[in-house]
């Protein structure tokens, strides 16, 4: 709830996750309730039947088949054409959305820490089983471009179709957090990038408030492909969230919205009179902590979070909220997978 | 219900709470706390606000409740009374009774306790009513002042003014009774001493305002009438004991020895009886502790007051017995009346004894010193004296060398003076001198046999001379006498040529002087000659009557009087033994043998005992001699107990006051404040309950 006074900014993977937990979630891999088409062959099954070497069925041959596709046993056996269908395998495209608004950074564990270590715990399992990996952030700011690897930015691909520039050479000077309205990166895949992933994700600030609406617009329209989005956010959005993931919800992907809410906002620990300052747009709400105002806040929140998980259960979005004290491990291992979301 | 303060209250009350309400209405002063997101803050709010329309009251309610302290603090401030004294307090005096008949066993709810204990009862009560120093009264003006004044025969301040209550309930405690009479006046004047003198410009002296006077009686107050209480101060009289008391007591006591016959001594026992019935009681006379007799006495019922006249109180009946004795002996005579079991029909526990002390049966021993002058010893051979001797004045000379003459009361010189060391006059003693002139340092101046001579002026003043006439006397041969210049003699009678018949008295002798010799008169044969022997030989026996009187009836005293004695010279280690179990107390002699001890408080035996020598009437035991005095408290007014329902000052009438107003001033500023706690209790409780996580 409180803005984390000294908050911990990791520097590298080692100090997102350490290493017995990269070994445990090395094994896991990214499931969908679909299996979705993807651009680069990789280890995932398609519905579409397509080059593979797995065999799937057999259709007659209409003109305009490929020739190399037919089987030449059963024409030889019953002088019929007939095409062979193979099990096309698909790359699946992970999407992290990472709210990097200053409300992010508040709460004790802090929720920005909390959901840069799930971001990156999540990529990693999306790059080890090569998948497609993006991260984009909501709002903040990165610390030194330079190091955040292959960064593309809402303002710089603005006007231009371009595709995401390659990985910049290092060497450029650190320079002071660059606030933007989105950051990304994308188009990770295999272990390899591993590093880059985490240098952008280690290189994000939270910074400012998130425009949600517009945020989620800009990810709807330059996302390629299919695959999981993964939401890691608070939600709790001025303006709204639902524009925002109705806007993500389509074109296929497979959205999880995860609330993160530090304990201090299930169970605040304040009392007194007090002027509540949002960190984010500044706006001021006098309160004086009394036991049935605390009582109308959880009310208030529970109801907050039943709209948000009515809300995505309508839109087959998968919503879970999760706690900051909760073991990373625990999230991983026990809750996303019962989810779905790995297997 | 008053307000002792009212000004100061809503002084209080007009900074107070505004400034309470000013607060209110300022924004509290938030602590700034940076938060996630405000979001559900304010959407709690809204429905908090939404779903309380008593919001507003709620927050309120603690504002309504520091508003109801505040209101309670404020009337605490102004001091609420249940009976209105003005800004300031009152200066009581509480005098308090201490007399004998305080001492009745009539008074209290019980009819049985002490009237000084039911006195003290109320007085204690007066003070706990008093009003107290209020938390913003300036000095001790605007609390109730108390004084002590407890009063017997005389009186005496046992507080000071001061509004502390637990000494003013301390010092009414330490009052004891006294067997003394009551003297109101003094007590009165006592407090009046008190007042303060206070220069007022244009007006003079002011006294201030007046007192509130309290007493404490059960109205036996004889002086009453001579009370007189400051034009501005109020009296309340408050009766102590019961009207119809009944009491029966020693009023008079007094013993005689018949002039005739020394030896028979008669006491007589005057008794007094307050019972509204015809009472008989025993009267135990005991001498030296072994009863001799016991009389019953009859005395009437006391009579009702006729109306109007007198003020409205019974007559006690009285009654007496003589007790009768052949005792020549000095005694301690002790009478009591037996009154029955009935603790009610005697409530005065004290006047039933008496106490007498009681001198030798003595009369006067004359030595007559003569040559053979018949005449003399005929004269006084009809007189009633103890002892008459003659001598020859060889004899008697040896009698004064060797001390025998002590034993003679008064020793009749004719024509012949004993033989005194140069420069003396007489010997020491009474001498009645006839046909000498005794000379020397205090004597007279004898000018010679003269002429004949008649007696032309006689002081008739003069208790010899008191109905005697000498007109009839023809002196022969006169003898012209001078009175030396600054002598203490005076003259009882005087002839032409100068004084006739002198007194002539001596630092240790008296005499009376007749210079001339009688047997050149006509006097032995007339009979203003025995006249003049018997009446001059009675007066200077009454000399010696008197300091016997300081032996006997001298011994006599009331309580409240000062036991004053001559011890003879030489008394040491004098200790007076007080009758009960009082200690007894060393007083130490003046040099010239007087001693004061008192004032006398109880009545019984006062008993003197020292080491030395003793006088002639002191009983010695072993090398201690001890003299015994009497305190008897012989008062009608005491002794008639019951309570007087008013009582007559100099300036104004007092019937008893109800002891009702006695619970006046009754504060109500602890309560508020207590309620203040209360209100500020609450207003804690309800605040946690408020900000309880």
């Amino acid at each position: 709830m409180l803005r984390t006074p000294n908050p911990t900014r990791p520097e590298s993977i080692e100090q997102l996750l350490d290493s017995r937990l990269i070994a445990q979630i090395s094994r896991l891999d990214l499931t969908s309730r679909k299996i979705f088409a993807g651009k680069l062959k990789g280890e995932r099954r398609s519905k579409k039947r397509g080059e593979s070497v797995e065999f799937a069925d057999h259709r007659p041959y209409s003109t305009g088949d490929d020739l190399r596709h037919i089987d030449w046993n059963i024409y030889a056996r019953l002088d019929m054409l007939f095409m062979k269908l193979f099990l096309e395998e698909e790359d699946l495209s992970l999407h992290i959305v990472l709210d990097c608004s200053e409300s992010a950074d508040c709460g004790e564990p802090n929720k920005f820490l909390f959901m840069q270590r799930l971001a990156m715990a999540l990529g990693y399992i999306g790059l080890v089983n090569l998948n497609r990996v993006a991260v984009t952030t909501l709002g903040g700011a990165i610390s030194s471009p330079a190091q955040a690897g292959e960064v593309s930015s809402e303002a710089r691909r603005r006007g231009s179709s371009l595709p995401p520039s390659p990985p910049r050479a290092e060497g450029r000077g650190e320079g002071s957090p660059v606030p933007l309205a989105s950051h990304a990166i994308r188009d990770l895949r295999g272990r390899r990038r591993t590093q880059d992933l985490s240098r952008f994700i280690c290189a994000l600030r939270p910074e400012g408030g998130s425009d949600f609406t517009e945020a989620a617009k800009r990810i709807a329209l330059t996302r390629r492909g299919k695959g999981v989005m993964i939401v890691l956010s608070d939600f709790f959005m001025k303006e709204g969230y639902e524009t925002g993931l109705r806007l993500l919800v389509g074109r296929g992907y497979d959205v999880f919205a995860m609330q993160i809410m530090s304990p201090q906002e299930i169970e605040p620990d304040i009392t007194g009179d007090l002027r509540l300052r949002d960190v984010e747009d500044f706006d001021q709400a006098e309160v004086t902590i009394t036991a049935p105002l605390l009582k109308k806040y959880k009310q208030t929140l529970a109801a907050y979070c039943g709209e948000l998980r009515e809300f995505c259960a309508r839109r087959e979005i998968t919503n879970l909220s999760v706690r900051t004290d909760t073991p990373i491990e625990t999230l991983i291992l026990d809750y996303l997978r019962q989810r779905g979301l790995l297997r | 219900m008053t307000f002792a303060t009212p000004i100061l209250a809503a002084i209080a009350a007009a900074i107070t709470i505004p400034l309470l309400v000013l607060l209110y209405f300022l924004k509290l002063r938030r602590r700034d706390v940076e938060v996630s997101t405000t979001l559900l803050w304010k959407k709690a709010i809204q429905d908090l606000q939404a779903n309380a329309p008593f919001q507003k009251l709620r927050n309120n309610i603690l504002l309504l409740l520091q508003l109801l302290a505040l209101i309670l603090a404020l009337f605490a401030i102004a001091q609420p009374e249940s009976e209105g004294g003005g800004g300031s307090g009152q200066r009581l005096i509480i005098l308090i009774d201490r007399s004998a008949s305080m001492t009745a066993l009539d008074a209290g709810d019980n009819g049985q306790t002490a009237r000084l204990d039911d006195a003290k009862e109320q007085a204690m009560a007066l003070i706990s009513a008093m009003r107290e120093p209020g938390p913003f009264d300036r000095g001790d003006d605007a609390a109730d002042q108390a004084m002590v004044i407890a009063f017997d025969s005389t009186a005496e301040i046992v507080s000071q003014f001061t509004s502390d209550r637990s000494a003013l309930r301390a010092a009414v405690q330490s009052i004891k009774a006294t067997d003394s009479p009551s003297r109101l006046k003094e007590a009165f004047r006592l407090a009046q001493a008190q007042r303060p003198q206070r220069f007022v410009e244009n007006e003079g002296l002011d006294t201030g305002p007046g007192f509130a006077f309290h007493l404490y009686s059960d109205g036996r107050l004889p002086d009453a009438e001579e009370a007189l209480p400051g034009s501005q101060d109020q009296v309340a009289y408050h009766v102590i004991g019961s009207e119809t008391a009944a009491n029966i007591g020693i009023t008079a006591l007094r013993a005689e020895r018949a002039y005739d016959q020394p030896s028979q001594l008669s006491i007589f026992v005057g008794v007094q009886s307050s019972d509204r019935q015809r009472r008989s009681v025993d009267c135990e006379l005991a001498i030296d502790a072994q009863t001799v007799s016991v009389r019953e006495i009859t005395i009437p019922a006391a009579t009702a007051p006729t109306a109007g006249e007198g003020d409205g109180r019974w007559t006690p009946g009285s009654g007496g017995v003589v007790f009768e004795l052949d005792q020549p002996a000095g005694l301690v005579a002790s009478i009591t009346l037996r009154t029955g079991d009935d603790p009610a029909g005697d409530v005065l526990d004290v006047d039933n004894r008496g106490w007498l002390v009681v001198p030798p049966a003595k009369q006067t021993s004359v030595a007559v010193v003569t040559e053979g002058n018949f005449f003399i010893a005929d004269a006084l051979a009809g007189m009633p004296l103890a002892r008459l001797d003659l001598f020859t004045p060889s004899e008697f000379q040896n009698a004064i060398s060797d001390g025998r003459d002590a034993i003679y009361d008064v020793v009749l010189l004719d024509s012949w003076l004993p033989q005194v060391a140069p420069g003396r006059t007489l010997p020491a003693g009474r001498w009645l001198v006839l046909g000498e002139v005794p000379q020397g340092e205090h004597g007279l101046i004898d000018r010679g046999p003269g002429d004949s001579a008649q007696i032309i002026v006689a002081s008739r003043a003069h208790p010899i001379m008191q109905g005697l006439t000498l007109d009839a006397l023809t002196i022969v041969t006169s003898r012209t006498i001078d009175l030396p210049e600054a002598s203490p003699a005076s003259v009882i009678a005087e002839t032409q040529y100068g004084p006739a018949i002198v007194e002539l008295p001596g630092p240790d002798f008296r005499a009376v002087v007749v210079p001339f010799s009688i047997m050149e008169t006509n006097w032995p044969f007339q009979a203003s000659f025995v006249l003049f022997l018997a009446r001059a030989i009675d007066y200077l026996d009454r000399d010696v009557a008197e300091a016997r009187a300081a032996s006997g009836d001298a011994r006599q005293f009331r309580p409240g009087q000062v036991l004053a004695d001559r011890l003879p010279l030489g008394a040491e280690r004098v200790v007076v033994d007080p009758p009960g179990d009082a200690p007894e107390q060393n007083i130490v002699p003046a040099s010239d043998g007087r001693v004061v001890f008192g004032p006398l408080k109880r009545t019984g035996l006062y008993r003197l005992r020292w080491t030395g020598p003793a006088g002639p009437v002191d009983a010695v035991s072993g090398d201690r001699v001890s003299r015994v005095y009497a305190t008897n408290l012989l008062d009608q007014d005491e002794s008639d107990v019951p309570a007087a329902p008013g009582i007559i000052l100099a300036s104004q009438e007092l019937s008893a006051s109800e002891t009702q107003n006695e619970a006046s001033v009754k504060r109500y500023w602890p309560y508020l404040l207590l309620g203040v706690l209360a209100v500020l209790m609450l207003e804690w409780y309800i605040y946690n309950r408020k900000v309880a996580v």
